[in-house]
C-alpha cells in the first residue's frame, strides 16, 4: 500500500483463544443514550452469501459479492428519480477519525466500522443504534496509513472483525458480545489489521498490513466456528527470485541493475523473512472453480531495492489459491522489485471478459496504482491486456535517487486500496484515481525490528497541484469511455447500480451520483467531512438506500468526521 | 472517607510509584521537564514510551542515562510504567502559537512528507507514534536534527523523512508544533 503520507516474524501462530461471555461483555460498550438492543436478524447462510451479487435487499460482503463487482441490483432510485434523493438520517459514531467502512446489510439491520476498530450494529431504516462492541485495543498497535477499519462480514449468527493490534474476533450478530478471540501477528513486528475479513464456506479469509514494516505477508483461513488457523499462505515465498523481469506489465523498462542484484543474492541470500508483502484487501471468490484472487502489496523496504535482490514474488501481484487448501495455483506479477511503492492494493474483481480472440472467458480485473486497470484470463493469472493510463504518467521508471527524483503517478497512484465498481451489462469498470506529483528518495538502512522501513521517502511537490477523477474503461478494449475530473485526490471506493448509476465521494466532502453510461453528474450532496469510504446499497421497507461513510481520511489528511448517512427517496 | 488503593493493587502502584521515582528528577514532578532538552512523558502514548525504553535497553537508541535506568526493566514493568505516564495529565509549557508565516511553512513541509499520516491530523500521536502537539520546542529540534544526522538512530523511517525535509523547515516544524 503505501503512504506517501509518511512519507510510512515472529507470529504467534494460533495464539490464545479467550472465550466466553465473561469477556465478551466488557466490550460490548453501554452507551447511556441507546441502551444495547437485540439485532434481530435470521442467520446468514452460505447459500444467501453464494446469491449475494442477485440480492437487492441486502449488502452481504465488503464488495458487494463475492466477485466483488459493487454493482446493487437494486433500481428503485435511478436516472430519472435520483435528483429527489435526500437524508433518511445520520448516525454519528463515537470515533471522529478517517472512516473506511463498507456497511453490510441484513434484514434490515446494518454493520458498519470506525477506525480502532469499533463496530455498530444499526437499525438501517431509522439509523438507531442496536449495540456496539468497543474493542479492547493492546498495547502496542504499528500500522501505516491510519488506524482504518474497513468492516465486518456476517455468515450465520457470527459477525467477523479484523483489528488494528491484529486480532481476528467473532462477534454475536445479535448482541455483539464477543464469541472467540484469536491472536493473529505480533503488533510489535510491524503487524496490523485494517482490512474486513472475507468469510466463505466456514473459513475467515484475512491478510496483513505491514509491508513498511518489514514483515513477512500472508493470507490465511481461520476455522469460522472456532478461530483455529485452517492454512497459511506466504505471500512471499522462500525463494522470493523470480525470473529476473526487466520489464513491468505494459512492457516499459524498470532500469534494474539486475548483475548487482545478483551478487547481493550471491552475498546475502533470499530477503523473504522481512519482505513485507502485505494484502490489504479482500480477495474474490471464484465459486465454479473453488479459487480465491487477491493481489499482493509492496516489498519491504518501499524503495530501497538494494536489500532485497530478485523480483520480491509475490509482492506487487494478483495471486490465485485453492480455497480448501491455500495451495498456490498461479500468479501474475505488475511490477517485479518495486522500488516506487506503485503496488497492488485495490481488490480484484470477477467478471467475464473478451479475450486476445474477442472470445468470452472467465476473467479478473485489478485496477493498479500505475492508472492502468490490468484484465486477466482467470484460468491462468496471464494478462490479456491493460487499459489506457487513467492518470498521468511521467519518467517512468526513473531510479529514486539521494537527492529525490520525479515521476508521476505519485506513491498513491493512480487507484489506491480503493475498490472499483463493474457494470457487466456495459463491460465497464469505474475507478477513483489520485494525482499527486512526488519525487522518490532513497536511502538505505538495515531492518529496524518492526519500526518504520521506507528505505527513502515520498515526497509531494510543494506548489504542484493535485487532482482526482472518477473514470470508466471498457475492459474488453482497454479504452476510456468516460472520466470525470475532481479538484482532490479521490480515494475510498465506489458503487453501480442497476439504476444506471454510479455514487463515489470526495475529500472535500462532495457525494454524488452520476449517470454510469456518460458520467453526467445527476446528484449530490455536501457531507460537510470527506467521504472516502465505499457506498453500499439495500431495500427495507419497500424504498431503496444508499450509505456512505464521511470520515475522512488519514492517508490524504482530508477533513475529519464521524457521520454514517443513508439516503432514500420518499 | 473513601479508601482508594487498598489491597494489591496499591501494591502494584507503590511499585510503580518507586519505579518512577527517578523519572521524576528529570522529567519533572508534575510534568514539566526540569531541562528544554529533555522530553515531555507526562500525557504521552504509552505504546510510544514503551517503544523507548525497550530501545534504550536494547542500545538501539543512546543515552548514557536512559540506558542505565531501563537496563533494570523488564517488559511488563516497561509497560506499567509507560502505561502510567500515558494517563497523566500533559502539561502546558507555555509556548507561544507561532507567527503565521512559520505555520504556513510548518504546513507546507508536512503536506510534503505527511507527518499527519502517523502523528495524525491534531498531532497528538497514537499508540506506538508520540504526541508531538506541545512538546518542548528544544526538545523537537533537537529530535528531528538527530534523526537527520542519525544520531538518533531507532527509526530510520523517521531519518528518510527528516533528510527529505530541509533544514529550515525543521525549524518552522519544531517552532509550530512546539506552539499546538
Amino acid at each position: 500500500m503505501n503512504r506517501y503520507s509518511i512519507a510510512y516474524a515472529t507470529l504467534f501462530g494460533l495464539g490464545c483463544l479467550l472465550g466466553g461471555a465473561a469477556n465478551a461483555q466488557q466490550e460490548v460498550k453501554q452507551d447511556p443514550w441507546a441502551p444495547s438492543r437485540e439485532a434481530k436478524i435470521s442467520p446468514v447462510t452460505q447459500s444467501q452469501l453464494n446469491a449475494a451479487d442477485k440480492n437487492s435487499t441486502n449488502f452481504l460482503l465488503t464488495n458487494g459479492n463475492y466477485a466483488q463487482t459493487r454493482f446493487h441490483p437494486a433500481k428503485l432510485i435511478n436516472r430519472d428519480n435520483v435528483k429527489n434523493l435526500h437524508v433518511a438520517w445520520i448516525f454519528q459514531t463515537d470515533v471522529k477519525e478517517s472512516l473506511e467502512t463498507s456497511p453490510i446489510i441484513v434484514d434490515g439491520v446494518m454493520y458498519v466500522t470506525t477506525s480502532y476498530s469499533h463496530v455498530y450494529a444499526l437499525d438501517a431504516k431509522t439509523g438507531e443504534q442496536l449495540w456496539h462492541y468497543n474493542h479492547k485495543m493492546g498495547p502496542i498497535t504499528t500500522y501505516c496509513c491510519g488506524p482504518n477499519n474497513r468492516g465486518v462480514q456476517v455468515l450465520g449468527d457470527m459477525v467477523y472483525l479484523a483489528t488494528l493490534d491484529s486480532k481476528l474476533v467473532a462477534l454475536n450478530a445479535k448482541t455483539g458480545d464477543v464469541v472467540w478471540k484469536t491472536d493473529i501477528a505480533d503488533p510489535e513486528l510491524g503487524y496490523s489489521e485494517t482490512m474486513a475479513p472475507t468469510v466463505v464456506k466456514d473459513k475467515v479469509l484475512i491478510g496483513t498490513n505491514g509491508g513498511e514494516y518489514g514483515i513477512r505477508g500472508f493470507l490465511r483461513a481461520y476455522d469460522a466456528k472456532t478461530g483455529k488457523l485452517v492454512w497459511n499462505f506466504d505471500t512471499v515465498p522462500e525463494n522470493s527470485v523470480g525470473v529476473w523481469a526487466a520489464k513491468d506489465a505494459t512492457g516499459r523498462d524498470m532500469h534494474r541493475d539486475i548483475q548487482a542484484e545478483k551478487d547481493q543474492l550471491a552475498k546475502n541470500g533470499d530477503p523473504y523473512k522481512k519482505l513485507g508483502g502485505g494484502v490489504w484487501q479482500n480477495p474474490a471468490v471464484d465459486l465454479a472453480t473453488n479459487r480465491i484472487y487477491f493481489v499482493v502489496g509492496n516489498p519491504s523496504p518501499d524503495l530501497d531495492g538494494s536489500l532485497r535482490p530478485g523480483d520480491n514474488l509475490y509482492t506487487d501481484s494478483l495471486v490465485a489459491l485453492d480455497l480448501d487448501t491455500g495451495k498456490y495455483v498461479c500468479h501474475f506479477q505488475y511490477i517485479a522489485h518495486d522500488v516506487w511503492d506503485l503496488d497492488a492494493v485495490s481488490p480484484p474483481v470477477l467478471v467475464d471478459v473478451k479475450d486476445k480472440s474477442g472470445k468470452t472467458i472467465p476473467g479478473v480485473i485489478h485496477a493498479g496504482k500505475t492508472g492502468h486497470i490490468y484484465v486477466h484470463d482467470r484460468k491462468d493469472c496471464s494478462l490479456i491486456r491493460f487499459s489506457e493510463a487513467m492518470v498521468p504518467q511521467e519518467n517512468m521508471w526513473v531510479l529514486p535517487t539521494k537527492e529525490g527524483a520525479r515521476m508521476l503517478p505519485g506513491a498513491n497512484g493512480g487507484v489506491e486500496w480503493s475498490p472499483i465498481a463493474t457494470d457487466p451489462g456495459q463491460q465497464l469498470a469505474y475507478a477513483i484515481n489520485l494525482h499527486q506529483p512526488m519525487t522518490y528518495r532513497v536511502e538505505s538502512s538495515p531492518y529496524p525490528n518492526g519500526k518504520l522501513w521506507l528505505g527513502g521517502a515520498f515526497t509531494a511537490i510543494p506548489g504542484e497541484k493535485q487532482s482526482g477523477n472518477i473514470t470508466a474503461v471498457n475492459y474488453d478494449t482497454g479504452k476510456i469511455k468516460w472520466q470525470v475530473k475532481t479538484p482532490e485526490p479521490m480515494i475510498g471506493g465506489i458503487l453501480a447500480t442497476a439504476g444506471g448509476l454510479v455514487f463515489t465521494g470526495e475529500g472535500n466532502g462532495k457525494f454524488a451520483a452520476y449517470n454510469s453510461s456518460n458520467g453526467k453528474e445527476l446528484w449530490s450532496f455536501r457531507a460537510g467531512a470527506g467521504v472516502n469510504a465505499p457506498p453500499s446499497s439495500y431495500t427495507v421497507g419497500g424504498k431503496q438506500y444508499i450509505v456512505v461513510g464521511a470520515g475522512g481520511n488519514v492517508q490524504v489528511n482530508f477533513h475529519r468526521g464521524n457521520n454514517i448517512i443513508a439516503f432514500t427517496l420518499d | 472517607m473513601l479508601l482508594l488503593g487498598a489491597g494489591p493493587h496499591a501494591a502494584l502502584a507503590d511499585s510503580i510509584a518507586d519505579k518512577v521515582e527517578v523519572c521524576t528528577r528529570c522529567h519533572g514532578q508534575v510534568g514539566k521537564p526540569t531541562d528544554k532538552s529533555i522530553p515531555v512523558i507526562w500525557g504521552q502514548q504509552a505504546g510510544y514510551i514503551y517503544i523507548q525504553l525497550r530501545d534504550f535497553k536494547r542500545g538501539d537508541r543512546k543515552n548514557e542515562i536512559m540506558q542505565r535506568i531501563a537496563s533494570g526493566f523488564e517488559k511488563d514493568d516497561m509497560l506499567a510504567i509507560a502505561q502510567y505516564f500515558s494517563q497523566k495529565p500533559w502539561p502546558d509549557l507555555g509556548q507561544p502559537r507561532s507567527p503565521k508565516d512559520v505555520a504556513e511553512r510548518a504546513l507546507s513541509a508536512e503536506h510534503s512528507v505527511g507527518c499527519t499520516g502517523c502523528h495524525l491530523d491534531h498531532f497528538q500521536g497514537d499508540s506506538t507514534v508520540p504526541r508531538l502537539a506541545g512538546q518542548s520546542h528544544e526538545y523537537l529540534t533537537k529530535t528531528m536534527n538527530d534523526f537527520r544526522t542519525r544520531a538518533r538512530g531507532n527509526n530510520p523511517g523517521m531519518t528518510d523523512l527528516m533528510l527529505a525535509t530541509p533544514p529550515d523547515d525543521i525549524t518552522a516544524l519544531a517552532q509550530y508544533l512546539a506552539g499546538l
